[in-house]
């Protein structure tokens, strides 16, 4: 019984961190009507900005704001230079092509940088170490994910259903013709959004590092299963993204603790009966329609 | 204007742009293998992972046989040496498209390379058919050197069951006499537990479970430690490699499990390339090897200085293997003088190769296959302020049984 109860809470830890990983993407999507899969790149690199940060002023907080602010100007940078150039429905292809693309050459541009060697990232100091816990040792730094991740979702939600920004964003959702025709500077709404969406992929990179590590080729392995996250859930919905997440999250640890031979095969398991049943996700911005 | 329901991707226009893609890509190759030259190299087609979780093997093993090479002069037995590099990308059908395109459009001498087992089987019967030969510097697979050999595939690393099967025996005697086993769900991860549960069984140790791990990437490893934990077993074996081994023993540190349980593991769980990633979380790991950074004799303190000399980084086992792999290579080609024409020949002379290695006398056995080479166990200490393997016995020399009597 102890054993579930700690399981669940690493499920939580786990579902928390796609869960920033799946906001960035879905929002990317409900807005842009873009799919992003240069996202998990964005991850890593956030990842690593953070790490060369918190060797240089050891100070992990510092890391924290300033890689998601560095990746998203450079999503910024490149929404505006080419991204804008392919959008469209006709265009879904380029933009598949073009962000795979991206990928790849993220990933080479990492691992020169970088290097192929597995990197870990330490824990803050005052989240290090291990509470007791229903008889077992828990570390802090999980417990701490599970916080950033609510505080994260919490800020989105009041942002997205809550403020001036955030109408303007749901107006863009619904039509973003109409809303340009109201004056309202969609080209700036879309890098906006683009550059949000590739800095929550960077804040997930620095909040997975102590648990994650990073390394080349987790790009991919983040990206899958935020890909998951987001086909289960359904795209360009907070809701979505964050019950997806738990979804997966929660498949994945369960699947490693009672069935570890088939973990990976449950969680896409999962993702096939969604496509099935309800092609456009669970809570998904289409299935509304 | 209303959105439009969900585009699908035009077919059409995928397979176009995926065959744009493939013929571009496959011309480069074509139009290279078109020039030659009167006085043929030697070619050595090295196939190896250089991109995803495995890179850093493919690139350790790389850089250990130009090493070797570079020391010879590139040439032997009147030949000079060429490398062709190709990524496998860990993928078997990807590893078999490239070993064609090296065998058959650059016409290599050799192939080798090949870091994981699966790869190593999915290549087995081309190898076996076009009668090339491969010289494997890392994937240990225990197959190979038993039901799936073939005279076309030699070893210069090891088969799984070579660091594991004494392993169990010393953990028996000198650790504890129950275990709880962890290993990745692949082939190596299976041979690497069997060889181990077959000598600690022998002595009547007893093993409290085991869990299979998904393969190649693990993911968060929080639910397989928190069973450990929950058991709370007296040993953990373990083996894991890359990044898998980075996660698995820093997530053994993070639960506070590395002072209460002893871990002890294959020794590439350890190796130096993953060590530093590690950190405190590996202190006082058990390991065996056939190689450890600190093994105390002249030709190990020269090849380790020499490798951080070059690459600015410790040495590692897949670095040697390559070292070793680069020298039968060279070896090879002085004992046929050069003449690389016919395969028979030169699978006569492959079974006697010996010479004494950075891991210790290494010796080319005839009936596996593979090496008969010394085992290490060692330990992960504080060095000089850095983490290292610490040799604390030399197991002996051990070959490979050919057959699955022992594991």
């Amino acid at each position: 019984m102890e054993t579930l109860v700690i399981q669940t809470l690493n499920g939580l830890v786990f579902s928390m961190l796609l869960f920033v990983m799946a906001a960035g993407l879905s929002l990317i999507f409900g807005q842009m009507d873009v799919i992003n899969l240069a996202h998990g790149s964005f991850y890593l690199l956030g990842g690593y900005i953070g790490f060369t940060m918190i060797r240089q002023y050891e100070n992990y907080w510092l890391a924290l704001i300033i890689a998601p602010v560095i990746v998203g100007t450079i999503g910024f940078i490149i929404e505006y230079a080419i991204l804008r150039r392919i959008y469209g429905r006709h265009h879904h292809l380029n933009q598949v092509l073009f962000t795979f693309g991206l990928a790849l050459v993220a990933a080479d541009l990492i691992r020169w940088n970088w290097g192929s060697y597995v990197i870990t990232v330490a824990a803050p100091p005052q989240l290090q170490g291990q509470v007791p816990f229903l008889g077992i040792q828990f570390p802090v730094y999980r417990l701490a994910v599970i916080t950033f991740g609510l505080t994260i979702g919490a800020i989105l939600w009041i942002g997205i259903e809550r403020t001036r920004i955030g109408m303007i964003l749901r107006a863009g959702v619904s039509d973003a013709k109409l809303l340009s025709g109201f004056g309202v500077n969609i080209q700036l709404v879309f890098s906006g959004v683009f550059a949000m969406g590739t800095a929550l992929a960077a804040l997930a990179g620095v909040i997975g590092a102590p648990i994650h590590s990073l390394y080349p080729g987790l790009d991919f392995e983040i990206l899958i299963l935020t890909l998951a996250v987001v086909v289960v859930g359904g795209l360009g919905t907070l809701k979505g993204a964050f019950l997806g997440s738990l979804l997966i999250g929660m498949a994945d640890t369960f699947g490693k603790t009672f069935l570890p031979e088939f973990a990976l095969f449950l969680i896409f398991a999962v993702m096939a009966s969604v496509l099935i049943l309800r092609p456009s996700g669970l809570w998904g911005l289409r299935g509304q329609r | 204007m209303t959105k439009e329901k969900p585009a699908g991707f035009n077919r059409r226009e995928l397979l176009q742009a995926t065959a744009t893609v493939a013929a571009g890509y496959t011309a480069v190759p074509l139009l290279a293998a078109c020039s030659s030259s009167d006085a043929r190299p030697a070619k050595i087609g090295v196939l190896l992972p250089y991109s995803g979780i495995y890179a850093v093997l493919g690139e350790s093993i790389t850089e250990g046989i130009r090493m070797y090479l570079d020391e010879i002069g590139n040439q032997s037995g009147g030949r000079r040496i060429e490398i062709i590099t190709e990524d496998s990308q860990m993928m078997p059908d990807v590893a078999q498209q490239k070993a064609r395109k090296l065998v058959e459009q650059d016409e290599v001498d050799f192939v080798a390379g090949i870091v994981s087992t699966g790869v190593l089987y999915g290549l087995r019967d081309y190898f076996d058919s076009a009668k090339k030969l491969l010289i494997c510097a890392n994937a240990g697979g225990n197959k190979i050197s038993r039901e799936l050999r073939t005279p076309y595939i030699w070893r210069t690393s090891f088969s799984n069951w070579q660091p594991n099967w004494p392993l169990g025996d010393w953990a028996y005697k000198n650790v504890a006499q129950k275990v709880f086993m962890s290993a990745p769900d692949y082939g190596a991860g299976h041979n690497m537990v069997d060889a181990f549960a077959n000598s600690f069984q022998a002595l009547g140790g007893q093993i409290l479970g085991m869990q299979f791990t998904p393969f190649p990437t693990m993911g968060d490893p929080a639910p397989f430690i928190t069973e450990i934990q929950g058991l709370d077993p007296p040993m953990v074996f373990c083996f894991y490699s890359g990044a898998s081994a980075v996660s698995f023993v820093q997530s053994y540190g993070e639960f506070g499990l590395t002072d209460n349980i002893p871990l002890v593991c294959a020794g590439f769980t350890v190796e130096e390339d993953v060590l530093p990633a590690q950190g405190t979380a590996a202190l006082g790991a058990l390991s065996s090897l056939h190689w450890s950074l600190l093994i105390d004799n002249p030709i190990n303190k020269r090849f380790t200085a020499a490798y951080k000399n070059r690459t600015g980084k410790d040495a590692n086992v897949f670095a040697v293997q390559g070292y070793d792999t680069g020298r039968v290579i060279a070896e090879l080609l002085i004992a046929v003088q050069g003449d690389t024409s016919d395969v028979n020949r030169m699978i006569d002379y492959l079974a006697g190769i010996s010479f004494d290695s950075p891991r210790g006398p290494f010796n080319l056995d005839s009936q596996s296959q593979n090496p008969s080479q010394h085992i290490y166990v060692r330990r992960v200490d504080e060095v000089d302020g850095a983490l290292h393997n610490v040799v604390i016995e030399d197991l002996g020399a051990f070959t490979d049984p050919g057959d699955n009597s022992l594991g």
